[in-house]
């Protein structure tokens, strides 16, 4: 169907990005990372190269993407065996592609198989890896990551010596772009004594029962923090969702409380966001949270700290009691 | 069934974190520390474990000797021994650092079962650390681990994805990073073990008893390096309104109506 190509004939040298397929779907987070990728790409002249294992090119639900995608080459590993992510045998896949390919970086989504299978690859490899990286520059020839870290407000620059320079990329941290050029696809062919084994075996698979949710894709977000004191309050902010056609984000903190689903944490260790109005309640905005909402168009802070982070960046900040706020802001709306 | 180990890590209590302005590193000397709380869902899962197949819980750490405290405090919840692995020259380790030394110390403790950690850290946040280990010791891992069994010899995991859920079966040994949300409910230490604590001490391993090689040890085995850290400054940009509950929320339906998420 396209062009076969060998481990040895791989041409080297590139940045790898890791397309994550599940159940042959592309992970838009994989698109997402291609954006910062090309950029480096280009200024370091090198290829971008999306990388994906699939078990069978019959599931593929998304060419439209791919064809579209700002990758230079797609290359594809197709064995029966990948149906399924098992990290150990994916771990063995991308180190030989590495080996023969060796590439100048190799980036991964920090997705839960991104930040499963990236840490494998690395340990093998006996390389570094950066996680949850927000932005990318090249300095002198040089790869720059940064991430929020320590947990506070504190911004780091890293860099990795060994190559390939190696990271996990914020999910929605950057948006997806498309390319003008369709990209070349290739399917690597594996020697015939490679051995397609896993220790791992899959005996049951249910799909999450709700659906996922649209944060980073929302064109509005109330957020709740610590603030709203209990999970009661924090649970109003469902039917203010539903008033204004918005999607419910939280803090880590209030994830970790149990009052909602980690998946709707907004952050560094959540989900990236940047709707058109923005509105957190009783959040102070610790830069963990911060950093994955302050670029929303609008941003309305409701906190009684006049000194709270989030109430500096907002657009509009109320002080006062959020809690109370909401549930009046709740009743009037529905009169 | 063979043993199963715990790689537990001191935190810095939030809001006491100070960087070291020439390494760029965490000043965890003088710093208090608290157990990393996404750690206790995997010594409970530890401790339920060992329960139900009667074996032996080996509690380890790579820290600074103000570690100390929080293992005792684990001896206390149920563990049956208690290590500490601290030298000055793991001072500065990434996460390959960090999981070679853990890889060798859990290789010197084999055979084990079953290596257990919490997700992340909750100061570094990486979540590399479980799998890298694994990855060092060439033994199977998953992350985000809901629920894990003995059947016929085999782990049974249960573990979130991004999609769903999934029922693994995997032969021992395994590394496994437990989901914060694991349990409901998680014990509290034992008065009888309390009071046995105070004179029980944690087993400490330096560089010389775990056979390791230097130049993978701290600053100098850590491939990523941070090269610049800087603190966010944020400046009052936009209107900020005090005012009565009633007044605050007419404004805010205004500037609702304004941006056209409500209709009246």
């Amino acid at each position: 169907m396209f062009e076969k190509i060998k481990l040895e004939d791989l041409s080297k040298e590139n940045i790898l990005a890791y397309g994550e397929f599940y159940k042959g779907e592309l992970n838009s987070s994989s698109l997402e990372i291609l954006s910062p990728l090309k950029e480096i790409a280009q200024t370091l002249n090198k290829k971008l190269i999306l990388v994906s294992l699939i078990g069978s090119l019959e599931n593929i639900k998304d060419w439209e993407e791919i064809k579209k995608s700002l990758a230079d080459e797609v290359w594809f590993v197709i064995n029966e065996e990948l149906k399924d992510f098992r990290e150990d045998l994916y771990t063995e896949v991308l180190v030989k592609i590495v080996k023969f390919s060796q590439p100048y970086g190799f980036f991964f989504p920090a997705t839960k198989i991104g930040m499963s299978l990236a840490p494998r690859v690395a340990g093998a490899l006996q390389v570094g890896l950066c996680a949850h990286v927000n932005n990318l520059e090249v300095k002198d020839n040089q790869i720059i990551m940064a991430r929020p870290t320590y947990g506070e407000n504190i911004i780091a620059k890293l860099i990795s010596k060994s190559i390939p320079i190696m990271a996990t990329i914020s999910l929605g941290a950057f948006g997806i772009k498309y390319g003008e050029k369709e990209p070349s696809i290739k399917e690597i062919i594996f020697p015939e004594d490679f051995v397609w084994k896993s220790k791992l075996k899959i005996r049951r698979f249910a799909p999450s029962k709700k659906k996922p949710t649209k944060l980073s894709t929302a064109k509005v977000i109330v957020a709740g923090g610590r603030g709203l004191k209990n999970k009661e309050t924090f649970q109003k902010l469902f039917e203010l969702a539903n008033l204004l056609g918005a999607e419910v984000g939280a803090t880590r903190p209030v994830c970790y409380e149990g009052w909602v689903e980690e998946e709707r944490m907004i952050g560094i260790s959540g989900v990236t966001v940047r709707p058109k109005v923005y509105i957190g309640f009783g959040i102070s905005g610790a830069l963990q949270h911060t950093v994955g909402m302050e670029n929303s168009e609008f941003i309305i802070a409701v906190n009684t700290d006049k000194e709270a982070p989030l109430v500096k960046i907002a657009n509009l900040a109320l002080i006062g009691d959020a809690g109370k706020i909401l549930e009046l802001l709740l009743k009037n709306l529905s009169k | 069934m063979e043993k199963i180990i715990v790689c537990i890590k001191g935190v810095p209590k939030p809001g006491s974190i100070k960087v070291d302005p020439e390494t760029h590193t965490l000043k965890r000397e003088n710093m208090e520390l608290i157990l990393n709380p996404n750690d206790r869902p995997a010594l409970e899962m530890a401790l339920r474990l060992k329960n139900t197949y009667n074996t032996e819980v080996v509690v380890i750490s790579m820290g600074p000797p103000n570690v100390i405290p929080l293992l005792k405090y684990i001896y206390a919840l149920g563990a049956d021994q208690i290590i500490l692995l601290s030298d000055r020259a793991f001072a500065g380790s990434d996460t390959l650092a960090t999981s070679y030394v853990l890889a060798k110390a859990i290789e010197k403790l084999s055979p084990f079962s079953l290596v257990l950690m919490g997700l992340k850290s909750i100061d570094g946040e990486t979540a590399q650390v479980p799998p890298e280990t694994a990855s060092l010791l060439g033994i199977p891992s998953l992350t985000n681990v809901k629920d894990l069994f003995m059947e016929r010899g085999k782990w049974i995991a249960i573990r979130e994805m991004d999609y769903g859920e999934e029922e693994i079966e995997v032969t021992p040994p395994i590394v496994a990073s437990v989901s914060p949300l694991a349990f409901d409910y998680i014990r509290p230490p034992s008065l009888k073990r309390l009071l046995e604590v105070k004179t029980k001490e944690p087993l400490i391993c330096q560089v010389k008893d775990l056979n390791l090689d230097p130049q993978r040890l701290g600053l100098q085995g850590s491939p990523t390096q941070v090269i610049e850290v800087f603190e966010k400054k944020i400046e009052t940009k936009g209107l900020v309104l005090e005012g009565s509950p009633e007044e605050l929320v007419e404004k805010l339906i205004e500037i609702l109506k304004d941006k056209g998420l409500i209709k009246f």
